[in-house]
Formats: C-alpha cells, structure tokens, sequence
C-alpha cells in the first residue's frame, strides 16, 4: 500500500488517458470443447499504472497480451480503451506499441530506421521526426548506434532499440512480452530498472508478460497472478507476497513453507482478519484470508526468512526427540550472503533462510534447534482444494 | 560460382508450413488480404486450373474417351504404356545412382577438383534439354564419333538404351543436390557414435550412412520418374521407334489433328504425376530422419584411404568425363560444318542462328522470359507469405495449387494451353477472353507463352519463399504492424526485402527453367513467337546439328549471364535473411 502512495507524483505526471478494460475475455484454441486458453478475465488497468501478467507457461498470460494488441481476437468478451470499443481494430490501428521477446528489430534497417519507421508510417514531417528519433535514442544511449544494423550490437542494445522504437510511437499502452528473458542475468537486472523509471517518466500505461517473479516484483504496480486461463490474484507486489489469495500464488511467488492446520479459529473481518492456529506445540496469531473458516481445513504460509532456528543445549543431538518447536537440522546450505537450513519438524520439514550468517554459527546437519516463526508474518489461507 | 545460386532452389523443397503453434492460431484476415488472396486465386483458376479442366472435359469427350478406352485394350497402346512405365524406372534408378555417388564423393570423400565437380554436376540444369541428346548422338550415334569412327562399331543408341542415357545425364542433378543437402545435415556426431560403437567407415556407410538416407532416396526415384515419364524432347529427338505416352501425345496432336486423342493420353501422363507429387512431398519428406535443426556437433571425418576413394571416384570421373565430353561436343560442333563428318571450322551455324530467324526466337525467348520471370517471382513470394504467414486454414491446399504448375508434367499443361486458349473463350454469346494462344492469339500467342512460362516457374519462387518465410521470426511483421503497418505495408517494407535473397534465387531458377523448357510451349508457339527451344527442335528434325549447338551455346551463355547477373544483385551486404 505505502508503494501505490509513493507512486502517486509520478502517476501525476501521466497523461490521462490510457485506461484499458479488459471484460470477461475468453480464447478457445481449436476444438470448442477444449479448455479455454484465455477463461474470462476481468482487469481494470488504471491510466498511466504497470501491470504484470505472472504465471507459469501455458497459463494464458501472453494470449491475453496478444488479444490487448489485437494479434489474437478473442473468442468472447469486450476490450475497451479510454471507454472506447477496440476489437474492432486491427492491431496497425491501435494506438499501442509492443516490445517483443525476439526483439523483432527489423534486420535489413539500420537502428535509426528502425526507430523511425512507425514515424514515417504516420507521414511526420521530417524534421520533427528526426527530432524524435534522435530523442528516443539518446534516452536509451544509442546514439552513437544510430547508423549500425541490428546484428551488429549486443543484445541488451538491441533490446534498447526496441524500447525506444515503441516509445517513440507515443502510445497509449506499451506491451512488453517477456522482453528481458533473452539477456543474461546481470544484464536483465540492469534493464528492468531502464524501463522501470523510463515507464515512470512516461507516465505510459504499461502491460508487462513474464514468467520472471524477481521482474513482476521489482517492475509492478501491479501483479497479476494466472493460472490456467484464470486470475488468481491481482494485487500490488506486497500483498501478493504477503497476502497471496491461494497456495498456488504463494507457491508461484517467492519461497515458500506450507503447514497444515487443524482446529484453527478465527476472529475478525478484512484486514483484521486472525486466526489462532496450533503448530510446532504452540499456539499462534496469524493474520487470515477471507475464505478461511472454522470448518475448512486450511493452511499455513510461513515465508523462510521469517522462520529463525537457534541451537538447543544437549549432549548427544542424535538422541534428542523431534517434538514441539523441536526439530532436527537435515541439511545445510551456504549461500554467501545467506544460509538455509532444511529442518525435520513434527509438522513436516519446514525450511529457514537465515541472512549475512556469522560463520562460527553455521550449524551442521545433525544439530538440533528450537524453530520460531514470526506469527505476524505469517499468513492463514484455504488449503489447495 | 555463378551455378551455386540454383543450390537452394534444387535443395529439397521444404514441407508445406507446419504447425506454427499456438501463437499462429486465430489470425484474422483483413480485407486487404482477402483481396490479394482474391486476386491470386483467379490468376491461378485461368493459369492452370481452367487448362487442366479442359484436358478432363477434352478426354472424356466422344473421341477422347474412344481413346480412353482404348488406353489399356489395344496392344499398341499397352506397349506405349509400358514403354513410358520402364523408361520411368531406369532413369528413376540411374539417376538416383549417379546422383548419390556424386552426392558422397562431394560430401565425404578427399579429393582435388571438388568444385570443378560440383558444377560439372550442375551443368545439366542451366543446358537446353536436347544439348545432351544431340550430343550424345553425334558421340555414339550409327556414324558417331566414338562408336563408329574410334571403336568402328555400328550402334544404334536410339531407343530405349540412348533415351536413359540422356534422360539420367540430365535429371541427375535433382538427385544430386536433394542427397548432398541430405549427406551434409546428416549429424557427424551419429557417425562419431557408430564409431566409438566399434564400427569401421564401411560398416558406418551400411548401418547409419544409408539407412537414413531411404527417404531422401526414395524421393530423389519418384521425382526423376515423373521427369523422365513426362519428358517430350529427348524422345522426340532420340527415341526412335521407341514411343513412350508423351511423344505418342504430341504426335496426335501435331500429326493426326486430333486434340482430344492427346488430352486422352496426357491424361494417362497427368494421374502418375500428380501421384508421384503428393507422395514425393507430403510422405517422403515426413518421413524423412534428418534433422536439419541440430547444430552439428562436429565435422565429418572425410575419406582418404584409397580402398574407400579409387572405386568411387573412378565411377563419378568417367561420368564427369562424359559430361564435359557431351558438352564439349555442343561447343564444338557449333564450330563445326558437320561434326565427325565434314570437320572443318566454320562460324555459318552462329550466323544462321544470330541472324533471320534465329535471332528473332533468341529476342523473344528471353524478352518473354524476362516478362515472366518477376510476374512468377512476385506472385511465388505472395504464394509463399500467404501460406506461411496468412492462411491458416487450407494452407496446404493453397500450397498445393500453387505447386500444380511445377507437379503437371509440361506436355501436359502444353496440351491443356493449346486445347483452353487457341480458340476464345465464349460462354453463350459472351467472349469472356480472347483467344490467348496459337496463331490466331493475341500478341500472336505470345501472352500464352508468357502464362506457361509464369505458372511453371511459380512453384520454384513459392518454394524458395516458403523456405525463407519460416526462417523470419513472425514477430518481426507484428512489430510492423503494432507500428501501424497495414498488411500490405508491412509485406512491401519487411517481408519483402527480407526474402529477396531468396526471391533472387527463386528468379534465377525460374528464368532458367523458362529459357530450356520446351514441352508446354511447343504445342502454343506460332510462326510469329518463334521460341528458341523449338526452333532447335525443328533443325534437329532437320538434321542441322551445327544450328541446333549453335542455338545451345547461345542459350547456355544467356541463361549463364542472366544468373551472373542476378548473383551479383544477391551480393548485396546490407541484406539479411535472419532475425537477431
């Protein structure tokens, strides 16, 4: 929530148009009996905010983005920008410009033509567009590549050549499909703060497909988490992390360690919704989902980092029972920057992450410690049905 | 290496557009697309629908069914049948054979001259179809020069025996190149694998080598068939009394008058033809084992041990030998006043042919191949983005109508022009065209020989367009079009330029194949287009063999330009055929 706050100068700056409304969107792919690619989804994209589509493959994600370019038409629904019917257009006539995985430069232009060519095809006058070529071009620090051919740059300029010739189309919507996942890691790093404060500068609604979580988190206003054709959740980065809507979105996004939980209560309504769960032999306050119940079996989101392990004071570690918040390390991993701890509990193994460890501290597997989780960092959601 | 351009035109032709996958499905057409696909369905009715409907509605009229019916009942007709079927399978065979050696001996033998070879090979694909007839009579005829003056024997090469020879000499170069694509994707690390396995180079040959190969072999035998059984000069030229179906064909039509005899037998011609395509390229290429996509993990160990290269080279040298000695002969003989009769140098053959009536055919054969041959390149690379990029569904359809021209043996398609064109077109008391061919057609019949000249070399530019299509990254057009490119646009300022290289080649291939065919045009050409490759035939029919080498070399030298040309556009720096 602090995040949308923050960002609230910046959209200030936007223009204000480019609202996109996505309106029960369906995709069949072939037969009409098989599952729908795309299962009726409903997305209300402010102008000016950053949207991610996550999921893993096949979950409709880049169908939908193809639909919102109109390289797909959907087999059902209604696609509405700035409150104006577009799937009636074709994709040359939606004011929407799209970054491609593949880059998609064209290979026989040099780079400025590349950035030039959406230009010419609207007939600006030359000197303008050559103002504006050269703009865009600079914001990406490419103007010393302006006379080279695609081949001849690496790839993280030729996904800059990208970005720049669908900025300088000034769009409504930016898409990006799965733009950095050709570049290296460091460099996908890189890129993903570029666009991230370009997008801020611009103000330019932005729809962003990935199956990268580190992106989704790092990029979004807002994530939208997909499975199978469907939303499962959409929400700022924090709440997905924090607050995910079902097992699979907490799964999908970030580590996780899952509980069972039996006999739990729960008080409250909204965000001040509790629930009193028992696991590893105590009792414990947790925040809940709204679909979480007395009757229903639910489970219990415990995030790594926010489960600690200290060493118990014993003789012979091997002849200590696992029981309560005891349990036994089964492996220990060094990392660098942190550690993780598989530990054997009585709820199951349950896995710790602890960061900038002190190297007298690292544990062996064998030892046994007392696990403490942070009961407010934890989350009660509805089991995996 | 000027020839090297027809290399991935002659390469196995690519399988019709496969799945594109997903991402492919539910492309709508625009309405500009509608249209261009409107337009390129009529050119491709009038072209070669309407003619091949003709034949049917020819063959089954009175006569024509008379001599249906006649086709399996008269010994005459069993015989020609026959005739057609065995010539079909030897030259199947032997070409398939000297194709092959040439293939290995290029691709894993060491030996010098490897280049010198490759063209040798290629040589009879750019040469007029009776070059190595007429050759080959002059070489090893009744007086020939090797037969008869240098060994002192009196052999008769006309006939079954003379029709292989030339027909395989000729058509080998399919076989060669199709295998040698195929010899060279094949992946060195399965023969790496046999090896450290324990097998020697020959049991490698036997185990892994061969038996990946009986596709490409099997394809390589029913193209040549279909070559061979369709082809009408060289049995016109060499034959003798042995008729086969598409010389009996054109002796009904030229000789007896009698059309509807001709579309009968053309007919007979048309079924295995288009059999032999479909299987040819919706099996055989299917079940083809090479995989083109991996990436070579290594290099082939070549040959060098001389048990494994004597045999073979000495096999493939004697065939290139003969090549160069048959062409050799066509250089010299044009030269000559009467080649192994009366050997004395004379320049009368080129003056004969370069003035009168011989320079007018060379005019109008190449001016109307140079008509044809961007017509058939454009409309192939439209054929081409359509199938790969447009259709979805009945893409293959689409690709197999567009291919007919190439898949129609060229008797055939001839027949189907003189029987649908020579008169006009009248439905009631409406003349929807006029007559297009014979002598009666406008331009004198020269637009017919435009269309067949179009609708044959289509399929090679729709070929090399497909080929080139499905290396292009398909977001490269919606980039374009989410810039605001309309269909078309986007079609003349991308795809176009990105397949030029191969439009280029598709050209070449096309106006080579315009230039040397004869079979379509003969039954259209008219006292007034005078085509180079029937004037041949009539001074072969004359015995004036000097005019008729005279006339090879001049086309050979034209066609031979043309691809330098056209090679020297393809050097283009600035083009690129792939994405990133």
């Amino acid at each position: 929530m602090a995040q949308t706050a923050a960002q609230a100068p910046a959209q200030s700056l936007a223009s204000e148009t480019g609202e996109l409304h996505l309106d029960h969107l369906y995709k069949h792919f072939g037969a009409p009996d098989a599952p729908a690619a795309v299962d009726g989804i409903n997305l209300a994209i402010r102008p000016g905010e950053f949207i991610t589509l996550l999921g893993p493959s096949g979950c409709g994600k880049t169908t939908t983005l193809r639909m919102i370019a109109g390289f797909e038409q959907p087999s059902d629904g209604k696609l509405t920008l700035d409150g104006e019917d577009i799937l009636g257009l074709t994709p040359d006539k939606r004011p929407m410009s799209m970054v491609f995985q593949s880059y998609a430069l064209f290979p026989h232009m040099s780079v400025f033509d590349n950035v030039a060519y959406g230009l010419r095809l609207k007939k600006t006058p030359a000197k303008t567009l050559e103002q504006e070529v050269n703009f865009a071009l600079a914001s990406m620090s490419l103007t010393q590549y302006a006379d080279r051919a695609p081949n001849q740059l690496s790839g993280g300029q030729q996904q800059r050549v990208a970005l720049a010739r669908a900025m300088v189309m000034k769009p409504k919507v930016l898409l990006f499909d799965e733009p950095l996942s050709n570049l290296d890691a460091k460099l996908r790093v890189q890129m993903r703060t570029e666009i991230r404060s370009l997008q801020h500068k611009l103000g330019i609604t932005s729809v962003y497909v990935t199956h990268d979580q580190d992106e989704a988190m790092t990029l979004s206003d807002r994530i939208v988490v997909m499975r199978q054709g469907r939303i499962e959740q959409v929400a700022p980065p924090t709440e997905v992390y924090r607050r995910p809507a079902s097992v699979f979105v907490a799964d999908f996004i970030g580590r996780a360690n899952f509980l069972e939980v039996q006999n739990h209560r729960v008080t409250g309504d909204g965000e001040a919704r509790q629930a009193t769960v028992s696991v590893l032999g105590g009792m414990h306050q947790v925040p809940a989902h709204d679909g979480v119940s007395d009757a229903q079996p639910a489970t219990l989101l415990v995030r790594p980092e926010s489960v600690s392990v200290t060493r118990i004071d014993a003789v012979n570690h091997a002849e200590v029972q696992i029981a309560g918040n005891v349990g036994r390390i089964l492996n220990s991993v060094f990392y660098g920057s942190w550690i993780e701890y598989e530990v054997e509990t009585q709820d199951g193994n349950i896995t710790s992450v602890v960061s900038d460890p002190a190297p007298e501290d690292i544990m062996d597997s064998g030892t046994c410690v007392e696990v403490r989780i942070r009961q407010e960092r934890c989350w009660l959601m509805p089991a995996q049905d | 290496m000027s020839l090297e351009t027809l290399q991935p035109v002659a390469a196995p032709a690519p399988p019709p557009a496969k799945k594109t996958g997903k991402k492919a499905a539910g492309r709508r057409l625009d309405p500009l697309t509608k249209i261009v696909i409107g337009i390129v369905m009529a050119i491709l009715v009038l072209l070669i629908a309407y003619p091949l409907v003709r034949i049917l509605t020819q063959s089954f009229s009175e006569s024509g069914r008379e001599t249906l019916a006649e086709m399996f009942t008269s010994s005459t007709n069993r015989t020609i049948i026959t005739n057609t079927v065995v010539l079909g399978l030897l030259v199947g065979a032997f070409g398939t054979l000297i194709g092959f050696a040439f293939a290995y001996a290029q691709a894993r033998l060491e030996f010098k001259g490897k280049k010198l070879l490759h063209l040798i090979a290629l040589l009879p694909i750019v040469s007029p179809p009776f070059a190595v007839a007429t050759a080959v009579i002059t070489l090893f005829g009744r007086g020939g020069l090797i037969t008869n003056k240098l060994l002192g024997l009196e052999y008769n090469i006309y006939g079954l025996t003379g029709l292989t020879l030339v027909l395989s000499l000729s058509f080998f170069p399919v076989a060669y190149m199709n295998l040698l694509g195929m010899l060279r994707s094949l992946d060195p690390a399965m023969d790496e694998a046999a090896s450290i396995l324990g097998a020697n180079k020959w049991k490698i040959f036997r185990s892994v080598t061969l038996p990946m190969l009986i596709p490409g072999f099997a394809s390589c035998f029913l193209l040549l068939f279909v070559e061979a059984i369709a082809d009408l000069a060289n049995p016109l030229v060499i034959g003798g009394d042995f008729t086969v179906l598409s010389s009996r064909a054109y002796i009904a039509i030229t000789g007896e008058y009698d059309v509807a005899a001709g579309a009968a037998y053309s007919l007979v011609l048309l079924l295995p033809g288009l059999l032999v395509f479909l299987v040819q390229r919706y099996w055989a290429e299917r079940r083809s084992v090479v995989s083109v996509s991996g990436k070579p993990a290594g290099s082939v160990r070549l040959i060098r041990s001389a048990a494994g290269r004597i045999p073979l080279l000495t096999v493939v040298g004697l065939i290139a030998a003969l090549i160069v000695t048959i062409y050799a002969t066509v250089i010299i003989g044009a030269f000559t006043k009467i080649l192994g009769v009366n050997n004395t140098f004379t320049l009368a053959n080129y003056r004969y042919v370069l003035s009168g009536i011989g320079s007018d055919a060379m005019f109008t054969t190449t001016i109307l191949a140079l008509i044809a041959t961007p017509i058939a390149g454009v409309l192939g690379m439209i054929m081409a983005w359509l199938i790969v990029r447009k259709v979805r569904r009945g893409r293959g359809l689409l690709d197999f109508f567009g291919m007919l021209g190439l898949a129609v043996p060229g008797t055939v398609l001839g027949i189907g022009y003189a029987v649908a064109f020579n008169k006009p077109f009248i439905i009631g008391n409406i003349q929807l065209l006029p007559a297009l061919a014979g002598g009666a057609g406008i331009f004198g019949g020269a637009l017919a020989i435009v269309m067949v000249y179009v609708i044959r070399s289509m399929p090679s530019g729709q070929r090399s367009g497909v080929a080139a299509l499905q290396q292009i990254d398909p977001a490269i057009d919606e980039a374009s079009t989410s810039l605001g490119a309309s269909s078309l646009t986007t079609f003349r300022t991308i795809t176009l330029p990105l397949i030029r290289p191969a439009l280029l080649s598709g050209l070449t291939y096309a106006f080579a194949r315009a230039m040397t065919t004869l079979s379509p045009i003969i039954f259209i050409t008219t006292p007034k287009t005078k085509i180079m490759t029937s004037q041949i035939l009539s001074e072969v029919d004359a015995g004036r063999f000097g005019n008729a080498f005279a006339y090879c070399t001049i086309l050979i030298v034209i066609v031979l330009a043309v691809i330098g040309l056209m090679n020297l556009l393809i050097r283009d720096p600035k083009v690129k055929t792939r994405s990133r």
